[in-house]
């Protein structure tokens, strides 16, 4: 196979996504790594007991304040993210488990991702990446509630304490709002891995491109996806 | 007990002066929680009120918070039940017994149908009929259902009438479980803890005796004067918390010099009560002040929730969920280069297989 410089070839550009979601992705890469990292450091404050603790930077105050601020900014990202799924079509990622021919789609998908077929039908949006995305909105909806549940039980009483304070009661406990919130944490991050990975797998080895359509927003593919009707 | 008196009466009996009335009703509004502008009402309370009668019932339990409230330094434990409740029937303080005292027991449901408040101690056996908690030759539960019917008012005393308690913890044997679904919808207010502190104890019964309403409840069904905090939030450790400085081991020099206990699995953080500022046994200490983790006994749910000495739980050899998920991340990295790896070489060979075809 040799390797040809410049390519005559006919591509169509698809537009998809919306700046606010394309905002919130990045906020949400960088958020998502600054939660986890004062996440842990939250739980497992860093021994300090060789130095002087007054005079560490790494105050659990200030660790937890970071966490704070890092989680309103995300929440704050996520109203964009809705509005974005308002105004524009291609933002629209829920997967269509209504549509009968999602289920065979999901399983072709599958199959060639378990190595089982040599490829599968292009989409903009495969329906298995969709779902895994539903998903992360799920881990990251149990992270607010429980995240809002402990930081507002400092004063249960207030009107956004018993906004969220169910959540610690159906849970069984508070303790239990902190272990749900750190266990998801751990998923959220093998989420970011795979989805790393498929990521770069389907710019590289399915010519999507997939990777600059999160900067730029837009598909420039030769080849007519699937799903190419639902962005009408 | 034909005419009921009032506080002011029993005082008057007793010889007591108007003096330490007023002094008792001083105690009594701090007590309950109030702010000094609500003393005149107290006062009027307890001119006028009658005292109340208290039926007080044992079920599954320790009876560890009796323990407690005949510990409680203000008022005396002995001043509550002889001079500021009518208590008719306690299966813990009671001199009689038999079928006499299961008697009079009916006897005062009846009579006071509607008026008394029911004081509740002990988790509900809700397994195999009830038959793992029985007094009098009926289950707790026939007992718990029929005293609740004319109740005026329910108090959850400990964390077993509130959630369970420690013979809920896995796999809850006898199915224990808190008195709330056994009394037919009416409110409970729950004093969690195990025990809780005795002058909380005597605050509730007496604000529920005095005003004849429940207390400011939260969400939870628990006061909101004395489970309205987190330990953390009252708690004379907190600064060392915000600043980073924690204990590492029992034994270690942050131990011995008071920091926070967080890192060897403190609750404080998610645990409501009032150690913090009301402290135990007239205000002399409580558990972080003695230097050991709180283990949140006021939470439903607390006795499932171990190590107590460890923020997060421990699968053996796995380790916590810390280890365990950087383990799985690891793991998945390796994961996605193996797939990847084999996806290029499926790829090749498919390309090979085209080009073939084509050159034929």
């Amino acid at each position: 196979m040799a390797i040809k410089s410049v390519k005559d070839v006919k591509r169509k550009e698809y537009y998809l996504f919306s700046p606010f979601l394309r905002i919130f992705h990045w906020l949400m890469v960088v958020m998502i790594l600054v939660l986890f990292g004062t996440g842990l450091l939250i739980t497992k404050p860093m021994n300090v007991a060789a130095t002087e603790p007054v005079f560490t930077s790494l105050s659990m105050d200030l660790v937890r304040d970071i966490h704070f601020l890092a989680a309103f900014i995300l929440c704050a990202g996520l109203i964009m993210r809705v509005y974005g799924f308002i105004i524009n079509k291609g933002d629209r990622l829920f997967p269509r488990f209504w549509e009968g021919h999602f289920y065979s789609e999901t399983v072709e998908v599958a199959l060639h991702y378990m190595l089982l077929k040599s490829h599968h039908a292009p989409f903009l949006r495969n329906p298995l990446a969709r779902g895994s995305y539903a998903m992360l909105y799920v881990l990251l909806a149990i992270e607010i509630l429980t995240g809002f549940a402990m930081y507002l039980a400092a004063n249960p009483a207030s009107t956004f304490g018993t906004l969220f304070g169910w959540v610690n009661v159906l849970v069984g406990s508070e303790m239990m709002s902190h272990y749900i919130h750190h266990y998801v944490a751990w998923f959220i991050i093998l989420f970011a891995i795979g989805h790393f990975y498929m990521v770069v797998r389907a710019e590289f080895m399915e010519g999507e491109s997939e990777v600059s359509s999160m900067f730029s927003g837009k598909k420039v593919l030769a080849h007519t996806p699937k799903d190419a009707n639902e962005l009408d | 007990m034909e005419k009921r008196e009032s506080l002011w009466e029993a005082y008057l009996r007793r010889g007591f002066s108007r003096r330490s009335f007023l002094k008792g009703c001083v105690a009594l509004t701090s007590l309950m929680g109030f702010s000094t502008d609500m003393f005149s009402k107290v006062v009027e309370a307890a001119e006028t009120k009658p005292l109340p009668v208290v039926i007080w019932i044992h079920g599954h339990e320790c009876t560890g918070c009796d323990e407690s409230f005949i510990r409680s330094g203000a008022p005396l434990a002995s001043d509550v039940v002889l001079s500021s409740i009518a208590l008719e029937y306690d299966h813990l303080l009671s001199a009689a017994c038999g079928a006499p005292f299961e008697a009079h027991l009916d006897e005062t449901i009846a009579k006071y149908n509607g008026q008394y408040i029911l004081c509740v101690e002990g988790a509900v056996a809700t397994k195999d009929s009830g038959v793992y908690c029985m007094s009098g030759g009926h289950t707790f539960t026939h007992l718990l259902e029929k005293a609740a019917k004319g109740a005026a008012a329910i108090i959850a005393y400990g964390s077993c009438a509130a959630y369970g308690g420690i013979q809920a913890a896995k796999p809850n044997p006898t199915g224990s479980a808190g008195i709330e679904r056994f009394v037919g919808g009416k409110p409970v207010v729950k004093v969690p803890g195990c025990p809780p502190i005795p002058e909380v104890m005597t605050g509730v019964v007496m604000h529920v005796a005095l005003f004849g309403t429940l207390p400011p409840l939260d969400g939870d069904g628990r006061p909101k004067q004395f489970y309205g905090n987190r330990i953390h939030d009252t708690c004379y450790r907190r600064p060392f918390f915000d600043a980073g400085m924690f204990a590492e081991q029992f034994d270690d020099a942050g131990a011995k010099a008071g920091w926070c206990l967080y890192k060897l699995g403190c609750r404080g953080p998610e645990t409501y009560n009032s150690c913090g500022n009301l402290r135990w046994w007239q205000g002399m200490s409580y558990p972080i002040q003695s230097g050991a983790p709180c283990i949140g006994c006021s939470n439903s749910n607390f006795w499932d929730e171990d190590p107590f000495t460890d923020r997060l739980p421990k699968y053996g050899k796995l380790g916590d969920v810390d280890k365990i998920g950087a383990a799985l991340g690891v793991l998945t990295a390796a994961g996605v280069a193996g797939h990847g790896i084999a996806s290029i070489i499926q790829r090749n060979s498919r390309e090979n297989l085209i080009d073939e075809e084509h050159h034929e």
